[in-house]
């Protein structure tokens, strides 16, 4: 087979790469989870006697619990199962598995659930008619609240020339992963023992732990090949109840969605209103203000991640004086919020550019230029007291209006060009552990995480093993290994995974180095060689192989050497934090977008021509998968943008639960973009890397808007952009 | 439900599966069946092309193909190594091109392409190709290194 750059390619282009759904043990059931019938009410009665009447069948539930894992799945704020009130349509009552599939959902429809029904509270603009005023806060439906300033914005507004003050509202976008949930649990020998498609293992056995109320020493859990993540599988979903019917049954039990559920009890971004105001005298901006209503779902109370992470994007790129920002957390009766790649921050990003496209366009000033003028430069301080650094996205954007240019004398009538801005930081969550094993043919990482795709397992962590030791690439080899024996990492999320465990590997590597500079006499730095196809250690002028240092404790495993990375960057003034948690940036990335659209002027359907993308990713240490990452993301915004919304029902049923109706992007709707990296500004990860699986798709939707803006003056400040509300804004309906 | 002996010739051995019941679906009876869990499970509505196989070399959905229905047919998926030079072809510019992320969509992708290669011919135009893809859905690769290896077809050989 020809040659590819990832070392994945051979094992799935033979249908050999064992994924969560291709799980399968001797003996094993066939699980399915009993959902509630209504978003809303209170549970009177589950009956699991029906379906335990039927041949085979194994049925857990609340009342189970006790026996099964004594004191455990209780826990109030995280009930397994519904108990009392029922908090959304299709949340868990209970568990049933069976020989075959047909037979466990045969079972689950089996069980009698009763309910008494209660109006479901689905639409944030219902619960909020008006916007809230700080009062709410106490609202029963507010369950986080996060609120910051700086300077005096009421008196700035007041004064100023211009104030625009707009409403943007985002829909539920889903992950899609094309892979649904899928796992395999066993019980046995005081062991919970889970393989699943997950992007965090560590992340899994911890949430494990805490639901079913076992220790984590307990548990194990095995990562597969991931089919797709997207922040969709961070955390546990079906592992706990896979583990309790494995335990109920003492067999293995198999529990997997199809794409319908997939769809209904996946965790998903949810709809948000955000409402931006600001102030400009003499073309600059002298005050903002931004609100936002961010639907939670069934979220606990004091989540507020979603809330306070998310809402730092809505205060940048630019210089703001004065600003104050205010966020809530809305509970309805939908699933619990989840992340989607860069959880919300496409969003947010859309709301500010549109909205200051719109100011410049009221102030008279072009609105390229306006945010040229204002963008964060080296040195500036961000709304929250950060001092920017090495920030790229100044110089990506001079790119960015270069190509403009071009296009923009190329472009046809109905057809635009527009230029969005975005920009992120590499997170580095709870931090990782990485052990580097060195035997006389191969460096081997082993370490926790399973490869999701994106490349930044098997070629990020590769990549910098192998500038971090000289070797090329035939002599790294990456291990993966479940939760028992590998060190301990927080999960492939958050663009960290390459910055936080390659930062883990270049300690791991130091400490390598010192190990073998005490084995082998001489001054200077410690090499290592492949010379006659083994490798060697060097130092001024010696050499010795590896084999000769080995200890005989050392034969089997090779020489170990252990690194770790904890901990983030930067800190932020936190007097001007008047409530909730505000988060530094670890690092400063950017991204400056192109589309090329055309606009229909019957039907307002948008069509994506041309798309170039400006990537500030500090130092790019694997070209052609960080390349990749950009090209993928990139068509993942595009359905962001245009086509992908999950609809909600007044009564909390999700109505297009389908790939028919809730439209992805296809072969023939994506582009191959233009991608270009701009470097020479570096970031936390190793070697200065920034990380780069989220970036790309940020400024997609806010650069498609600019361009139909351009293309047609349509101003559309709802996502996505379809035909419907393109021929709204033109006044075509 | 009836249950039918059915023959079916798959990756050029022939398999006897008895009883095959008339609701089994062919995805099923390759991935729990004979273990062949190399063709994908998506969406089972055949929206997404993940369990995209060839039957008598022409592209199908196995989550929408009754097993009993097709008997006596030659069936190609993912796991043949070396018995179709159109597969190995499309296979190897899959390769090339480093035209998948995650790998879920990608045996789908492949089958599609190889079934395309056998209706168009391997001299077909590289659009042409491509656009025969349409009914595939990859959710990491934005398409463009999918693109790069129907382009690069003509450059790999049989």
């Amino acid at each position: 087979m020809s040659v590819s750059f990832r070392p994945d390619a051979a094992a799935k282009l033979a249908g050999a790469a064992q994924y969560g759904t291709d799980l399968a043990a001797p003996g094993m059931l066939w699980g399915a989870l009993v959902g509630a019938p209504v978003a809303h009410g209170r549970l009177r009665a589950v009956d699991l006697a029906p379906a335990r009447a039927l041949p085979g069948v194994v049925a857990v539930g609340s009342a189970e619990l006790d026996a099964l894992i004594p004191g455990g799945g209780r826990d109030a704020d995280r009930p397994l199962f519904a108990v009392r009130e029922i908090a959304y349509r299709n949340q868990p009552v209970a568990a049933v598995a069976a020989p075959t599939l047909a037979a466990a959902r045969r079972a689950a429809a089996a069980v009698r659930v009763e309910v008494e029904g209660a109006p479901a509270v689905v639409d944030l603009e219902t619960i909020f008619p008006e916007w809230p005023g700080s009062g709410a806060a106490g609202s029963p439906h507010v369950i986080a609240h996060v609120r910051a300033r700086h300077g005096d914005v009421a008196a700035e507004l007041r004064r100023a020339e211009h104030v625009v003050e707009e409403t943007y509202r985002t829909p539920s976008v889903h992950q899609v992963a094309l892979e649904p949930h899928a796992c395999l649990a066993t019980v046995g020998d005081g062991i919970w023992h889970v393989a699943t498609s997950t992007q965090s293992p560590f992340g899994v056995r911890e949430d494990v732990s805490s639901l079913l109320g076992i220790p984590e020493a307990s548990i194990v859990v095995e990562g597969t090949w991931v089919g797709g993540g997207f922040g969709g599988k961070g955390s546990s979903l079906l592992e706990p109840f896979a583990l309790l019917l494995a335990r109920a049954a003492g067999r293995p039990v198999r529990l997997a969605l199809d794409y319908r559920s997939e769809f209904e009890l996946g965790r998903t971004t949810l709809p948000s209103v955000i409402r931006l105001t600001t102030g400009v005298t003499d073309g600059a901006i002298v005050a903002r203000r931004v609100r936002l209503l961010l639907d939670v779902g069934s979220s606990l109370p004091g989540r507020d991640f979603a809330t306070g992470y998310s809402i730092g994007f809505l205060l940048g790129p630019y210089r703001t004086p004065a600003f104050e920002v205010e966020g809530y957390g809305i509970r309805t009766n939908k699933p619990p919020f989840g992340p989607h790649r860069a959880p919300f921050a496409p969003q947010c990003v859309f709301a500010v550019e549109s909205h200051l496209n719109e100011v410049a366009r009221v102030a008279g000033l072009d609105p390229v230029e306006f945010k040229a003028r204002h963008l964060w430069k080296e040195d500036d301080a961000t709304p929250l007291g950060q001092r920017v650094l090495a920030f790229g996205l100044p110089a990506a954007l001079e790119h960015a209006r270069a190509v403009a240019r071009r296009w923009r004398a190329e472009a046809a009538p109905g057809e635009g060009v527009g230029i969005g801005l975005g920009f992120w930081s590499t997170s580095t969550g709870a931090g990782g552990e990485v052990r580097l094993l060195l035997t006389p043919e191969a460096v081997t990482v082993e370490q926790g995480e399973r490869e999701i795709g994106s490349g930044s397992v098997l070629r990020g962590l590769a990549a910098v093993a192998e500038r971090a030791l000289g070797l090329p690439a035939d002599r790294i080899r990456i291990a993966y290994a479940d939760t028992a024996r590998a060190p301990f990492d927080s999960g492939v999320y958050g663009s960290r995974t390459t910055g936080a465990l390659g930062r883990a590997i270049l300690e791991a590597a130091e400490s390598l180095q010192a190990t073998l500079a005490k084995r082998i006499a001489g001054e200077g730095p410690v090499t290592l060689v492949v010379r006659d196809g083994e490798l060697v250690v060097a130092r001024a002028g010696r050499s010795s192989p590896v084999r000769e240092l080995l200890r005989p404790d050392e034969v089997e495993r090779g020489i170990v050497a252990a690194g770790r990375h904890y901990g983030r960057g930067g800190s932020i003034d936190e007097a001007r934090v008047v409530d909730g948690t505000f988060y530094p940036y670890t690092d400063f990335t950017g991204a400056a977008h192109v589309a090329w659209v055309a606009v229909d002027p019957e039907t307002g359907a948008v069509r994506v021509r041309r798309y170039a993308a400006f990537h500030d990713a500090g130092t790019v240490i694997d070209p052609a998968t960080a390349r990749a990452q950009i090209e993928g993301g990139i068509a993942m915004g595009l359905g962001i943008a245009l086509t992908e919304e999950a609809i909600w029902s007044e009564d909390g049923r999700l109505t297009n639960p389908h790939l028919l109706d809730y439209r992805i992007p296809t072969l023939g709707e994506v582009p191959i973009p233009e991608v270009t990296f701009v470097e020479g500004f570096p970031g936390a990860g190793p070697f200065g890397a920034k990380g780069l699986g989220e970036p790309p798709i940020i400024p997609v939707p806010a650069t498609v808007a600019a361009a139909v803006r351009e293309a047609s003056g349509a101003h559309v400040t709802e996502l996505p952009l379809t035909p419907e509300r393109v021929a709204r804004a033109l006044k075509l309906l | 439900m009836t249950a039918a002996p059915a023959t079916l010739r798959v990756n050029g051995a022939t398999v006897a599966l008895t009883p095959v019941p008339d609701d089994e679906r062919l995805l099923d009876t390759l991935r729990w069946r004979l273990g062949l869990l190399g063709t994908k499970e998506g969406c089972r509505t055949g929206d997404c092309g993940a369990c995209t196989v060839l039957v008598d070399g022409r592209s199908t959905l196995a989550c929408l193909t009754l097993t009993h229905e097709i008997p006596g047919t030659e069936v190609l998926t993912i796991e043949a190594a070396g018995v179709d030079p159109d597969l190995e072809r499309a296979r190897a510019a899959f390769a090339r091109a480093s035209a998948l992320q995650c790998g879920y969509c990608t045996p789908g992708f492949v089958l599609a392409l190889t079934g395309m290669l056998k209706e168009r011919g391997r001299d077909a135009p590289a659009d042409e190709l491509l656009d025969a893809l349409q009914g595939n859905l990859c959710r990491c690769t934005g398409y463009a290194a999918i693109a790069r290896a129907v382009a690069a077809l003509r450059a790999e050989a049989p």
